[in-house]
């Protein structure tokens, strides 16, 4: 029967072509890890015996070889630029800021606490040192639970804006706090104390006696004494 | 009861004294259970850090260019973490750290003791915010800091920098440069050689034994606690003691310069020279006294 052997070579031809367009299919899929160096003998073997697949084969090889000969590029600033303001974006990192404005960011970057508490008795202990020929009594009793009680010569803007920020400071300690074992909190909150005491003493001292050098000494002691202890509250933090 | 009957009590006293003190140094030097040993060599003056939690440190210096460690944590969730640089061959840097693998452990669940030997030029950094720390015999710089726990240092030779907020201090016999500060703690110094001393305490008080070097610099340092200066007759200095609500008591010979109120305001002061003034001696106070005396009784 003549209609059988032509049926039978038809359905051979499509077999085969199916057979063939799955191989390209498989290779087209492969290629990628292959080319990334993963071992998957198929790809080359494939592109031995497919003309189509052996042309992309051979192309993308030697583009491969030809990249790795290029020297490195430096990308586009444009591409810098939009990839920066992305990740600023994103709050993954800030642009650098100067003066005040840097400053002030520091109380939204928790590792920069310690510092900040530091900048802050620093700016405090600079007009606390200098000299001067009338100092105002203090404005009435200072809270003991403050940690940074007012100094009474607090009057410039900056030094009002260091004094918010001491506030800052004193709630993102006490938040912290929570977290500390009993025995370490009891620790800090007696040194706290402690400190609290004798910066409320300088205080009346100096009031009292505006040229007692040795009381603002202890004052400015007190201070830098106090910066430390919560830095170190910060630093052992949950410890 | 006789002379003899005394004397063999006394002896037998002794003798067991002794012995529970062999007993406790052999415990204290000895991996007990629970406890891991490990050596590492490393080279003749490495830098060593131990960071701790809470528990007990012990440093001691030897000849050897090795560091030899015992060391024991109290709770399955708490390890402890040694790097060493370079991975392989004779260490320059060691850090051992306790990781607590869950830190809302309770205070006694968080304890690791440590133990080392380290070559006596050493470089230590220790932070034991919760535990004390001992270090002794050790020739190089160092700082140790702790939050709660007391600090002491024996035989020390070098620049030293120790901290501890709420811990009493005591240098028994250091040479060279010394920082000690506490809030709350007390400082003690026990025949100290030190050419530059800076000790400042809060409410805590301070204790000086010793004699002072040649250009030696001294600077002590209380706000409501006393500072007490025990030196020998001999002792050369210039002395400068000076108080805001405190009182100044001296005892020792001196050809004072400037006494009572000075004109920046302080209350009490007394300056002067005792002997050749070959140190400077600076002592201060808020409200503290301050004393100065001789040796013995």
């Amino acid at each position: 029967m003549p209609a059988r052997p032509r049926c039978h070579a038809r359905y051979e031809t499509i077999m085969a072509d199916a057979q063939k367009k799955a191989a390209c299919i498989q290779f087209e899929r492969e290629l990628p890890a292959c080319l990334e160096g993963e071992l998957l003998p198929f790809v080359p073997a494939h592109a031995r015996e497919c003309p189509g697949c052996a042309a992309l084969w051979s192309d993308l090889v030697w583009m491969r070889a030809a990249v790795k000969e290029l020297p490195p590029a430096e990308p586009s600033p444009v591409v810098w630029a939009g990839l920066r303001a992305r990740l600023e974006a994103e709050g993954v990192f800030h642009s650098p800021t100067r003066g005040w404005r840097f400053i002030l960011a520091w109380p939204l970057r928790p590792q920069a606490v310690p510092l900040a508490v530091i900048g802050l008795l620093v700016a405090l202990g600079v007009p606390l040192t200098l000299p001067r020929p009338v100092l105002r009594p203090a404005p009435g009793p200072i809270a003991t639970e403050s940690l940074f009680p007012s100094a009474p010569d607090l009057v410039t803007a900056e030094d009002r804006v260091l004094a918010s920020l001491g506030k800052e400071l004193e709630t993102s300690f006490r938040a912290r706090e929570v977290s500390m074992t009993p025995e370490l909190k009891a620790t800090y909150e007696k040194s706290l104390l402690s400190l609290d005491g004798s910066i409320r003493e300088c205080l009346e001292s100096i009031a009292a006696q505006p040229a007692n050098t040795l009381a603002r000494d202890y004052l400015l002691a007190a201070y830098t004494s106090k910066a430390e202890v919560l830095s170190s509250a910060l630093e052992f933090e949950g410890r | 009861m006789s002379d003899r009957f005394i004397v063999a009590r006394r002896c037998a006293r002794l003798i067991l004294v002794s012995s529970a003190y062999t007993a406790l140094a052999a415990v204290a030097g000895a991996a007990g259970p629970g406890s891991t040993e490990k050596s590492f060599d490393t080279t003749r003056a490495p830098r060593i850090s131990i960071i701790n939690v809470n528990g007990n440190v012990v440093v001691r210096g030897w000849e050897r260019a090795q560091v030899h460690a015992i060391y024991r944590v109290a709770s399955p969730r708490a390890e402890v973490d040694i790097e060493s640089f370079p991975p392989a061959g004779a260490a320059e840097k060691l850090r051992f750290s306790t990781h607590l693998l869950d830190w809302t452990l309770p205070g006694k669940d968080q304890v690791a003791d440590y133990t080392l030997d380290v070559p006596v030029d050493s470089s230590l950094q220790i932070r034991n915010p919760q535990g004390s720390v001992r270090v002794e015999g050790i020739q190089s710089d160092s700082s140790v800091e702790s939050v709660g726990g007391n600090i002491m240092v024996g035989d020390y030779a070098g620049h030293l920098s120790v901290q501890s907020i709420g811990g009493d201090i005591e240098l028994v016999r250091t040479v060279g440069n010394v920082d000690a500060h506490s809030i709350t703690g007390s400082l003690h110094f026990v025949s100290p050689a030190i050419t530059r001393l800076r000790g400042a305490t809060t409410s805590g008080r301070i204790l000086y034994e010793g004699d002072f070097l040649e250009h030696g610099e001294y600077i002590l340092s209380a706000y409501s606690g006393d500072v007490e200066v025990i030196c020998p007759v001999a002792a050369s200095y210039e002395l400068s003691a000076r108080t805001v609500k405190g009182k100044v008591i001296n005892s020792m010979p001196i050809t004072r310069r400037r006494e009572s109120a000075t004109p920046a305001g302080s209350a009490y002061s007394l300056l002067g020279v005792h002997n050749a003034a070959r140190a400077t001696v600076e002592l201060t106070s808020f409200s503290g006294a301050i004393r100065i005396r001789p040796e013995g009784p």
